[in-house]
């Protein structure tokens, strides 16, 4: 399970509720995804930073929201790649 | 090139596995606390329905409810009784929209049937009522696992939809941020429960 930054707060978790081995934590240095169920991750979401939160849609899956720990929500319509302030 | 170690925190016998990975370059901090115009004020938890049209932010000021992504926001009334309530995790039930849950800082858990209209507090059986955690069983909705910090520390569990809940572990190290139930089978006849900590990501099969 690497990938993630060591000995910092995972603030925030969601999956895809279709296909589990998807995920999302949200963490001060930005969104992380996984899709293999953790064992492996990579940074999405290019200047995202702050993060309090994620949630996955559960009707359309590729809908990815987050929330900095001010609240400001952010959008992305192609599970995390093109982000969109709210 | 990352490096992959694995480490076990155990607690009650069960295996939580901290999820570890390269160090961050400097310039992350933790701590800081910014007021932003909304007045959220910090935001604990961000959630859909399981009809995918409402947004819920579980903030340190209360519940709010988006119905157009997140542009505008309502709060929700949970409790009269509670002048403030530092909500920490928003739980949709994933097969019925009107079913919501709400973790708080002060007052346990409340439960919502018709979509965010009325609650009730749904804590028989919790040794305390800081819950930071909400993980709801996505095979079987009425059972759900609760993370109580400070008094009556430990993870809790019910399976009857709040009615009544039982200490089941210790949970893992590090303060509890996030708890989700994932659809990941353990082999043992259950699923994976994961932990968002101040230490990093961990995850403990579900069947303690």
């Amino acid at each position: 399970m690497g990938g993630l930054p060591t000995n910092r707060t995972a603030n925030g978790f969601a999956v895809d509720p279709e296909n589990p081995k998807v995920m999302y934590v949200a963490m001060r240095a930005g969104l992380f995804k996984s899709t293999d169920a953790g064992e492996t991750w990579k940074p999405v979401g290019k200047g995202l930073k702050d993060l309090a939160a994620v949630a996955v849609n559960p009707k359309r899956l590729s809908e990815i929201y987050v929330s900095t720990a001010d609240g400001t929500i952010f959008m992305s319509a192609d599970e995390g790649m093109k982000w969109k302030r709210q | 090139m990352t490096r992959r170690v694995y480490c076990l925190c155990l607690a009650m016998g069960m295996v939580w596995i901290l999820n570890r990975g390269p160090a961050l370059a400097q310039g992350d901090h933790q701590g800081s606390h910014e007021k932003n115009a909304a007045g959220f004020e910090h935001v604990h938890a961000l959630a859909m329905d399981a009809a995918g049209g409402a947004i819920f932010l579980g903030t340190h000021v209360g519940l709010f409810r988006s119905e157009n992504g997140g542009r505008s926001w309502q709060k929700v009334a949970l409790a009269t009784k509670h002048s403030h309530l530092d909500v920490m995790a928003v739980t949709p039930d994933p097969r019925d929209p009107k079913t919501i849950y709400v973790a708080s800082h002060e007052a346990g858990v409340f439960k919502s049937t018709d979509g965010g209209s009325t609650w009730r507090e749904v804590n028989t059986g919790l040794g305390g009522l800081d819950v930071h955690g909400l993980a709801i069983d996505p095979n079987v909705p009425s059972k759900l696992h609760a993370a109580v910090r400070e008094k009556g520390e430990g993870v809790y569990r019910t399976t009857d939809g709040g009615g009544k809940w039982i200490r089941v572990d210790d949970g893992p190290g590090g303060e509890i941020k996030v708890l989700t139930s994932v659809n990941i089978p353990t082999g043992m006849g259950g699923i994976f429960l994961y932990a968002g900590t101040a230490e990093g990501l961990q995850r403990n099969p579900d069947c303690f």
